[in-house]
């Protein structure tokens, strides 16, 4: 687990601005977009195969190993104070790892992403979810060959 | 000596039984076609078999196989060349003497000819005048004999009494098995003590008897009566078997016959005897030879299982039997022979491990187990239940590089699962088929089924066993 988390590439970035594209992940367990639990509420969760100028970039659920990495972007409105999420990365129904994000006002963003491996092949999900553990939204996608 | 007595107590009640009934039919085999030709040729063909078998433990390879040739084509002539003679010892007996009875030879002697012809002829009122000559001469007494030279048999002495025949008046001489001369003149009894109504056949009857050792036997042709005369005596004859003793003495074969009797007893004992032993010796050397070990991987069956509860997972579904036996038993052995069968009646939800015991094993008859590897099998049993699950497709392959995979949705994005609750508990979606991104180009639907994973899930009967996916590709902003 130690080592697998070393694998990891932890980006957590806190923007101030809001995304143009739309989710794109096959979502669909809590409902894609606009969640809200207690204060924060979730509008925008999307994989992407990168970030360019903190804009989600080539939106997709499918990741090629020869892409290297994958990317869960997630935006939040309004956050009013200081705030955590973890996204939680599972391949299968193991845990892969489990990434802590803090939104810091009047930032609304934060993204987490993982390194692809061969054995990464295979069917994956994103948890989001709050501070006390709550389910934001859950995006599926498939890292292939 | 251990291992003999070993070998018979071992013996089940249904080996007897086996041993008797193999025994009784070769028994019966013999006593049907015993003096026929295909009973011989069976008794070669039986002896080459041992050859073979005595070539094939010598190693002689060759001779082993012209043998084994030679008797399977034997077998084929045997029903084809004799097929005719088969067909008529079967179709001459009726089904209780297939089954149960045992003939004396089948050749009608002499005698018994005889006795039936003077019956026959007796019943239908046919005159008859038949002369045994004994140790004297006849030449000198019996005068116009026509000499006939025949081979005795029931028709032709019928046929020469038939009252149209040209020499049925008068006697004919039978001498061993040889009708030697016909109408035949005999010297008539002077005697006048005789009852007035024997004619002239009676008196030439007892004329003879009077002047010479022979037995003449008369038949009336008015009353039907059967009367012997010998030694100046004339004997009214009632019952064939009088008769039949009476020839007997006279031909002096009474003691022949008596000796033959017990012969022929003798030799049917000894063919019982013989196919009792040899049944038993090729059932031993069958069925508890123990010269062959032999390792079979069998199914395990699990039995009486909760209706409410699924086999989640099997440490094992086969196991190995390591049997021993003889090797004709070995070879024979059919899969469907041999089950493992566990009883889940007393498993509980949960891990569960099972021993498999000899009582577990049901093994085809003289089949013994050495072992099972592995011993003991683990059972995981869980609670069914149903549980909705997201659908999630299961992408493999490979899109051009220039291009992404855009969009992607499901319908419908969950179905209901059946399974074991534990197993159940622990999945968050269940995932497609895999499906090949490489030939995806632009926008479209694919149909795939679910993958079900461990096999024990079941798709609700409410729910589709099918998904559509709806995709769509775009390039890739580099």
């Amino acid at each position: 687990m130690i080592q697998r988390i070393l694998h990891l590439l932890l980006l957590a970035v806190i923007l101030g601005f809001l995304f143009p594209d739309s989710a794109t992940a096959q979502s669909g367990d809590t409902g894609a977009s606009k969640t809200s639990v207690g204060k924060i509420i979730l509008v925008q969760a999307v994989m992407c195969e990168d970030m360019l100028e903190l804009v989600p970039r080539n939106p997709t659920t499918v990741f090629s190993i020869e892409r290297r990495k994958a990317i869960c972007f997630t935006s939040f409105d309004p956050v009013t104070e200081k705030t955590i999420v973890y996204h939680q990365w599972f391949h299968r129904d193991q845990n892969s790892a489990k990434m802590k994000l803090t939104l810091n006002p009047p930032r609304w963003s934060a993204y987490s992403s993982i390194q692809l491996r061969a054995e990464d092949i295979g069917p994956w999900r994103v948890e989001i979810t709050d501070a006390q553990g709550h389910i934001l939204d859950i995006l599926r996608f498939s890292i292939t060959e | 000596m251990d291992k003999f007595i070993y070998l018979i107590l071992s013996l089940r009640w249904q080996d007897i039984i086996d041993i008797g009934l193999v025994s009784y039919i070769l028994f019966r085999f013999y006593v049907l076609f015993r003096g026929t030709n295909a009973f011989r040729v069976l008794i070669g063909m039986t002896i080459l078999w041992f050859f073979q078998q005595i070539a094939v433990s010598m190693g002689l390879i060759v001779t082993s196989w012209v043998v084994q040739g030679v008797v399977t084509l034997g077998a084929f002539i045997i029903i084809v060349i004799f097929r005719n003679e088969i067909r008529t010892v079967l179709l001459a007996r009726n089904l209780k003497f297939i089954f149960w009875g045992v003939s004396s030879k089948i050749v009608t002697s002499t005698i018994e000819t005889i006795v039936q012809s003077v019956f026959d002829m007796a019943r239908r009122n046919c005159g008859a005048l038949i002369v045994l000559p004994g140790r004297e001469d006849l030449e000198d007494v019996i005068q116009k004999g026509i000499p006939w030279q025949g081979e005795m048999s029931k028709e032709m002495i019928l046929s020469i009494f038939w009252p149209q025949n040209p020499v049925h008046d008068g006697a004919a001489i039978i001498q061993g098995d040889q009708i030697t001369q016909v109408s035949a003149i005999l010297p008539l009894s002077r005697r006048d003590d005789l009852p007035s109504y024997y004619g002239t056949r009676h008196r030439a009857a007892l004329g003879l008897a009077e002047t010479t050792d022979a037995l003449i036997i008369a038949i009336s042709e008015e009353r039907g009566d059967v009367v012997a005369a010998q030694d100046s005596q004339l004997k009214v004859i009632k019952q064939k078997r009088r008769l039949e003793q009476i020839l007997q003495q006279h031909m002096g074969t009474a003691a022949k016959k008596s000796r033959e009797s017990i012969k022929e007893r003798l030799m049917v004992t000894a063919a019982a005897l013989i196919s009792i032993i040899f049944v038993t010796a090729v059932w031993f050397s069958v069925s508890k030879g123990v010269d062959t070990l032999a390792n079979l991987e069998t199914p395990v069956v699990y039995m009486n299982r909760d209706p409410a509860m699924e086999i989640i997972r099997t440490s094992s579904n086969t196991v190995s039997l390591e049997l021993e036996g003889s090797g004709a038993l070995i070879k024979s052995i059919k899969p469907d022979q041999i089950q493992v069968k566990l009883d889940l009646k007393k498993s509980k939800v949960g891990p569960n491990s099972f021993t498999i015991t000899r009582e577990s094993i049901s093994l085809p008859p003289g089949i013994i187990l050495k072992g099972v590897t592995p011993p003991v099998v683990d059972v995981d049993l869980d609670v069914l239940i149903k549980k909705e699950l997201p659908v999630q497709i299961d992408w493999v392959g490979k899109l051009p590089n220039r291009f992404i995979l855009a969009d992607a949705t499901i319908e419908p994005q969950t179905v209901t699962i059946i399974g074991g609750k534990r197993m159940l508990e622990k999945m968050s979606a269940i995932y497609t088929e895999k499906v090949p991104l490489n030939n995806l180009e632009g926008e479209g639907t694919i149909a795939v089924n679910l993958a079900l994973n461990p096999a024990s899930l079941k798709i609700a009967p409410n729910s589709k066993e099918k998904v559509t996916i709806t995709y769509a590709t775009k390039l890739r902003n580099e």
